[in-house]
């Protein structure tokens, strides 16, 4: 059998893990009502819109990115920290930049598809058919590239014709093989960091430390994407760093510079149009570069028949146990059931990076503002602008995916529905880890921001008064989704395949967090107190109206 | 536990003209059963024939398109709740939260049960060690073999004591010992104080070894129902087991020995 045979079977499969990943059977979700044709359209039309969510971001990060180099001369006359930089090194930060963002997105989707793709158990369904092993390692790399398909087409197409179109054809042409090379990465750095996961995270057992160190492992996981964050954060300053080595720094540094990843590559462009002299490289530093890039090249290359080699073994692999097993602890701690269900999550999340990503980035990106506020150390005014922004942008990012999410996990599981668990306690423990998750994004700001700026009211006043606004997005979105779920069920989806689904629902809740930050931000220049006092009673009022809505009070039935 | 009633009624369990219908396609077909107290009530039925649909309306995972179930008095649909509380239920393939470990599970499931800590620790333990769960109470679900998970479904379904259990091919995946300590268990289970026992099942030899009464469905029809004995008078099967029974009544029967040759030739 052949490259042909393989692609004909993967597309078979490629139908079914459609179907898990959309309405997961096998995880106990219940099949929806239609003729079986009808549904397998569905999940396939659904894996597709996901796919293009995600193409259409990529797509706009490299337009952006392209946007940037139009408009470069216009910034780099403005000065980055008492560095001027030249429009070649402005060129080259904003490549390295869309390079690196492009590989921590993909790599970030294929983190979030990577459990959905091993519970879809397409690959054990196709083992015992007498299939030989070489193309059975065909279907299995196959399947996995194909649910990258249309994100990865979109970044090797768009990013070399924004390129051309702004630098010119020869920048363009000269792009590919950062792309080229990004893609290759990406794909087999989720592939890694999955397989990682597959036998070290979910196979931890439980117990308070091993928990801690899920959680440490998670944080890891979380990293591409905290890395676009932290990269789009910290873009003047990192140019600034560039700008100087490439100006002043010894050749040896800049040489350094240039060979790291993907910067090699971002630098090929402005090479390709303008010469080696753009950067004022000498013969060594054309050989570093050259030699660079053809060894990027050689390693992209490798990873790639490296993943098509190994996928086959992730969708077989078990998770490692130790050999050891600790005696059993038969002490169980029954809590109330609101508060049995956020444990529940909590330990869910940690074996689970979906999951886990959307407890974890709000606070790691409270972190990420918080740092930068206290080391670029900017006025006391400023830092507290940037922290009072840190604290919205938590608030924004714990009520964006995550009651979509929290709410399909414990719907979607039909035994839960069998358990006595009213509506109440399941919204209640929902909307009290969505206000965890807030608090401790809030709580860690503050802690930054005082060791900076000392005005604790202020600040404390702050994520109190959008404290119920929070509470209200959470009340809102999942009031929505536990109705939409009695109407119609509801998948266990992660952020690929229901990144569609959760962003329409997470529009009501973003309004209802935002609109007191907005008032806030409105009344702040007239009179702060007032400010502060109008945004603490909107969001109250919020609450007052999307809390019955959710819990049914008032006569309502519980949503 | 206390003696009945457990309800408004101390039947553990009607089903009444209950139909489950996915889309166009009507799974069962207006059933009508009784589990009374203290018995434990087979329910038989080749694949397809209804057996899990049946048992997911009445946990109320399915909503019936017709009839009314009622578990001691309450009604599955309008007093959900109620209904759970007083059941126990074991799924027909492992639905569990697979990323938590056994004692996780139990430990959310008696929270939900709101059992108190000694009486949920005290359980787990002598259904864990019953079962051999020891050294797979601390390892995540995931990496659990099936018969481990059937396992923990059990044990998560008798953790509080519910006085009717419904269980779905509870003993499929099952190894021998654990086998024979489930059918102890549940002989003994119904024996208390007016419980009641839901069982499907396609093996014959244990639905005749331990249900009282058996209702025998054929797509999603309840064909016949009642003791071994009576089953055999309706089917004029003078000492036939109930395999021979089952056959005959649901007309699986007709054409085996055909269909046994035409695979000889294999």
């Amino acid at each position: 059998m052949g490259w042909r045979e393989a692609w004909r079977i993967s597309s078979v499969a490629f139908g079914e893990l459609s179907l898990q990943a959309i309405y997961a059977y096998r995880q106990g979700n219940l099949p929806p009502t239609g003729a079986p044709r009808l549904v397998a359209a569905r999940a396939r039309r659904r894996v597709v819109q996901s796919k293009l969510i995600v193409a259409a971001v990529l797509g706009l990060l490299a337009a952006g990115a392209c946007l940037l180099l139009e408009i470069s001369a216009r910034i780099v006359a403005t000065p980055f920290f008492g560095v001027v930089v030249s429009p070649a090194v402005f060129q080259m930060g904003v490549l390295t930049g869309l390079l690196a963002i492009e590989v921590a997105f993909l790599w970030w989707t294929g983190l979030q598809v990577i459990p959905t793709f091993l519970a879809s158990g397409v690959l054990p369904v196709l083992e015992p058919l007498p299939i030989d092993d070489r193309t059975l390692g065909r279907v299995a790399g196959l399947l996995y590239l194909r649910l990258f398909d249309l994100p990865v087409i979109i970044v090797l197409v768009t990013t070399p014709l924004f390129v051309a179109w702004t630098l010119g054809a020869a920048a363009g042409l000269a792009i590919v093989p950062g792309v080229v090379a990004a893609v290759g990465f990406a794909l087999s750095l989720a592939l890694l960091t999955g397989r990682f996961f597959v036998r070290r995270v979910q196979g931890s057992r439980g117990g308070g430390g091993r928990t801690l160190a899920r959680w440490a492992y998670l944080v890891l996981w979380v990293l591409p994407a905290f890395a676009m964050f932290g990269l789009v954060v910290a873009a003047p300053g990192f140019l600034a760093v560039i700008g100087r080595t490439v100006a002043d720094g010894p050749a040896l540094g800049r040489d350094l510079l240039l060979s790291a990843f993907p910067i090699t590559f971002a630098v090929l462009p402005t090479v390709a149009v303008h010469g080696p002299g753009a950067f004022g490289l000498d013969p060594s530093g054309e050989a570093a570069l050259a030699g660079a890039t053809a060894t990027y090249l050689l390693l992209a290359a490798w990873s790639i028949v490296w993943l098509m080699a190994s996928v086959r073994r992730l969708g077989l692999a078990p998770a490692l146990m130790p050999a050891d097993a600790p005696p059993a602890r038969f002490d169980l701690r029954p809590q109330r059931p609101a508060r049995a269900v956020l444990t529940k999550d909590l330990r869910i999340a940690s074996r689970m990076p979906g999951y886990a990503f959307l407890v974890i980035f709000p606070i790691l990106e409270a972190v990420a503002i918080g740092l930068f506020t206290f080391v670029t150390g900017p006025g006391s005014s400023a830092a507290l602008g940037l922290a009072l922004a840190a604290v919205a942008t938590a608030a924004l990012l714990a009520t964006f995916f995550g009651p979509a999410f929290f709410a399909i996990e414990v719907i979607a599981y039909s035994y839960g529905r069998t358990l006595p668990l009213s509506d109440r306690s399941i919204l209640t423990g929902k909307v009290a880890l969505v206000a965890l998750i807030y608090l401790i994004a809030g709580g860690i700001v503050l802690g930054l921001t005082l060791l900076r700026v000392f005005q604790p009211v202020l600040f404390v006043v702050f994520v109190l008064a959008e404290l119920p606004a929070v509470l209200a997005a959470s009340f809102l979105e999942l009031g929505i989704l536990f109705r939409r779920a009695r109407a119609t069920g509801l998948p266990i989806v992660n952020l690929y395949s229901g990144g569609w689904y959760a962003v329409l629902v997470a529009v009501p809740g973003l309004l209802a967090a935002g609109l007191p930050l907005l008032s806030f931000r409105v009344l702040d220049g007239v009179a702060p107190a007032l400010a502060l006092g109008a945004m603490g009673l909107l969001a109250i009022a919020e609450l007052a109206v999307c809390a019955p809505f959710a819990l049914g009070w008032g006569g309502g039935r519980p949503a | 536990m206390d003696a009945v009633p457990y309800g408004p009624s101390p039947t553990p369990l009607v089903a009444d003209e209950l139909s489950v219908t996915y889309g166009e396609h009507p799974a069962v077909d207006r059933l009508s059963l009784t589990v009374r107290p203290g018995e434990i009530y087979g329910l038989l039925g080749s694949n397809g024939a209804g057996k899990s649909s049946t048992i997911k309306a009445i946990v109320g995972l399915v909503p019936p398109s017709h009839g009314r179930v009622a578990v001691f008095g309450f009604d599955a649909v309008h007093d959900g709740l109620a209904t759970k509380e007083r059941l126990g239920y074991v799924p027909e393939t492992s639905l569990l939260y697979e990323a938590l470990t056994p004692r996780e599970f139990l430990e959310f499931v008696a929270s939900v049960r709101r059992l108190d800590p000694p009486t949920a620790s005290a359980r787990a333990k002598s259904y864990a060690t019953a079962f051999r769960l020891e050294n797979e109470f601390e390892e995540p679900i995931a990496s659990l073999s099936n018969g481990t998970r059937q396992k923990v479904l059990i044990v998560a379904a008798l953790l509080h004591q519910p006085p009717l259990l419904v269980l779905d091919e509870p003993l499929n995946s099952l190894d021998p010992r654990s086998v024979r300590i489930m059918k102890d268990l549940l002989a003994r289970y119904v024996a208390a104080s007016g419980r009641g026992v839901l069982f499907s099942t396609h093996t014959m030899e244990v639905a005749q070894q331990l249900c009282h009464r058996v209702g025998i469905l054929d797509r999603g029809v309840l064909r016949a129902e009642g003791t071994l004995a009576t089953l055999r008078e309706r089917a004029e099967a003078g000492d036939a087991t109930l395999e021979e029974v089952f056959l005959r009544l649901t007309r699986e029967g007709e054409g085996l020995d055909t269909a046994v040759r035409a695979l000889e030739g294999l």
